[in-house]
């Protein structure tokens, strides 16, 4: 991090900064102290009778506030860095107060970490203090997409607070979500369906949702059930949601339905495996868990 | 002579004056930023810089237009609270490629320098056409129009890459002649998502 000019550039800054406090050291000095600086007026004109063009310094505590900021640069400058690449008596640097507070907070949380990793969920869904930091994460990272009661939104972002898993609710599932992301693929039928068929197969899952038991259409044992499941049950391995819960990702209408079922859908969370860390992911796991699953 | 009598005789010449008044104005940045010109750090690309390709060069061109900057920052502190809530802070080396900067000093909305793979396109383009449909008390404005022009509408985006090859950007002939090729068929939304997408991207999220 100490970044230090190069030795030329270093002589420059360090003989320009050092003669120009000299120079203006100078300066105050022989304006206040030195022997012409008596009030002494030339022979210009004079008005009113007794003003006349005068040649005086500012009041004097002007003189003893420069001198006083001529001292503080000198000892700033021999404590910080800032004299070419002389890095100060108290080796100060920005990137040395970040690792520096890096170092001290991860002190600070280190035993909160080892609580975190040992604790079952449970205990740590019973840890009010916990779980509050476990929502200002998800608040932070989560909840633009996944709204903040994670209560899912705009029919593109799932519900976490329901006990309908895409992807599996059991914990190691629900980690694997949020450390390495998932990606749902639904490709699109209207080309093999045809118009007719997509309408078909639109009312067949709406009323799988009312009636489970209906007897699938030929077309949905052939087509769907591979990834959905013969009975619509879904299938969490390929993220393929159940059919039966009434519950939908992208919305219930039939718009919606008939949108999936003839384009198409690729659903995307992104992975947080670099943004997080294990407590916090774990703490994350424990909030949305907690509903169980169906 | 003495400070009095340089102080006369500079208030009695006009042109010695001017030249003293420019003399000790330049000290400042003879010091401070002079030397940091030829300072390999600040005027090498980091790691992760690489030239804007052209449709991130749009989107970025649009970022500005529509003054994203004077609610957005681009520029991470070294501060603990702000690598924690946005990632790794900024190096100078990642700004080489910006004409001009996009550093901003205002923060009405988060941080953007570290967006980059945070979210997915298609949340951008949901929250760039409609905010609130995605965070419900959002004052961000919603930028429909975005996704109704052309991304390549001026038709110049050859001569934009023409100028930052003159100002010392490695584009190549190739890179030129097929910039619009890589713009065909695309909005403005597709192009500011290109930009979003790689800010800050291919640095580690943690240091
Ligand atoms: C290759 C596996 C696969 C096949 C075959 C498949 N689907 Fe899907 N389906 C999925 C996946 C994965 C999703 C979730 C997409 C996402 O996450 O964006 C999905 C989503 C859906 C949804 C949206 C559910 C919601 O909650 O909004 C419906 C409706 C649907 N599929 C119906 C069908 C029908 C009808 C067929 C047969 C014509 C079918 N699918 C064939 C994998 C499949
Ligand atoms: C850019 C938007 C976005 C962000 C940010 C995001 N998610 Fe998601 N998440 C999604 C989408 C979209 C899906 C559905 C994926 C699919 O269609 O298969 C999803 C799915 C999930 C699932 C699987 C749900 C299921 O039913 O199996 C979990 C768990 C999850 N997200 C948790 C999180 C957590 C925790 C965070 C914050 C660390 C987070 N998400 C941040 C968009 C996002
Ligand atoms: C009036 C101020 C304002 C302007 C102008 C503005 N934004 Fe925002 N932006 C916000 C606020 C406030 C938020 C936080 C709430 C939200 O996510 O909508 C935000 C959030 C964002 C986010 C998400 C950041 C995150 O970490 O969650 C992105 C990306 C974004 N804006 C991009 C843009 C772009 C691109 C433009 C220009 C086209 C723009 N903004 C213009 C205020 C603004």
């Amino acid at each position: 991090m100490a970044d230090m000019p190069t030795d030329f550039w270093a002589g420059w800054i360090a003989v320009i900064t050092v003669v120009s406090l000299a120079g203006l050291g100078w300066l105050i000095f022989s304006i206040y102290f030195s022997a012409e600086s008596a009030d002494e007026h030339g022979d210009g004109p004079v008005w009113d009778e007794t003003l006349r063009e005068g040649s005086n310094p500012a009041p004097l505590w002007w003189f003893w506030m420069i001198l006083a900021l001529l001292v503080i640069s000198v000892v700033y400058l021999m404590l910080y860095p800032g004299l070419g690449s002389y890095s100060g008596a108290l080796r100060w640097s920005q990137g040395g107060r970040f690792d520096a507070n890096v170092a001290a907070y991860e002190t600070e949380f280190g035993g909160i970490r080892e609580l975190v990793a040992g604790a079952q969920l449970e205990t740590l869904r019973g840890n009010p203090a916990l779980m509050k930091s476990a929502q200002s994460i998800f608040a932070r990272q989560c909840a633009v997409c996944h709204g903040y009661e994670a209560e899912g939104q705009a029919n593109l972002f799932p519900n976490l607070m329901d006990a309908h898993w895409q992807w599996g609710g059991e914990p190691g599932q629900v980690e694997q979500s949020i450390r390495a992301g998932r990606t749902g693929i639904m490709v699109g039928w209207s080309a093999v369906l045809g118009d007719a068929g997509v309408e078909q197969m639109t009312q067949y899952v709406k009323t799988l949702a009312a009636q489970p038991d209906t007897a699938p259409p030929l077309q949905y044992t052939q087509f769907c059930s591979a990834c959905h499941g013969p009975d619509g049950a879904g299938n969490p391995v390929l993220g393929a949601p159940s059919l039966v819960s009434g519950v939908y990702l992208y919305g219930g209408s039939d718009a919606a339905i008939k949108h999936t079922i003839a384009l198409g859908r690729t659903g995307e969370m992104p992975g947080f495996e670099n943004r997080l860390d294990d407590t916090q992911i774990k703490l994350l796991v424990a909030l949305l868990t907690g509903n169980g699953t169906e | 002579m003495n400070g009095l009598g340089l102080h006369q005789r500079l208030e009695r010449n006009a042109g010695l004056l001017i030249f003293g008044i420019l003399f000790v104005s330049a000290i400042g940045g003879l010091v401070q930023v002079l030397p940091s010109i030829f300072q390999e750090s600040l005027s090498q690309p980091a790691a992760n810089t690489r030239p804007y390709g052209a449709l991130e060069l749009v989107g970025r061109d649009i970022y500005i237009r529509e003054g994203c900057g004077t609610c957005h920052s681009q520029q991470v502190r070294p501060l603990l609270a702000e690598v924690k809530r946005y990632g790794p802070y900024s190096r100078a080396g990642e700004s080489v490629y910006d004409r001009p900067f996009l550093w901003g000093s205002k923060r009405t909305g988060p941080d953007l320098h570290r967006i980059g793979g945070r979210y997915t396109d298609t949340w951008h383009r949901v929250h760039l056409l409609d905010p609130r449909s995605v965070v419900n008390n959002s004052i961000m404005p919603a930028y429909p129009w975005l996704a109704e022009r052309a991304a390549n509408a001026d038709g110049d985006i050859q001569l934009r890459l023409k100028v930052l090859r003159r100002l010392g950007h490695p584009y190549t002939d190739a890179d030129i002649e097929s910039a619009p090729a890589k713009l065909e068929g695309l909005t403005e939304i597709d192009a500011v998502i290109a930009y979003l997408q790689q800010l800050g991207a291919g640095l580690g999220a943690e240091q």
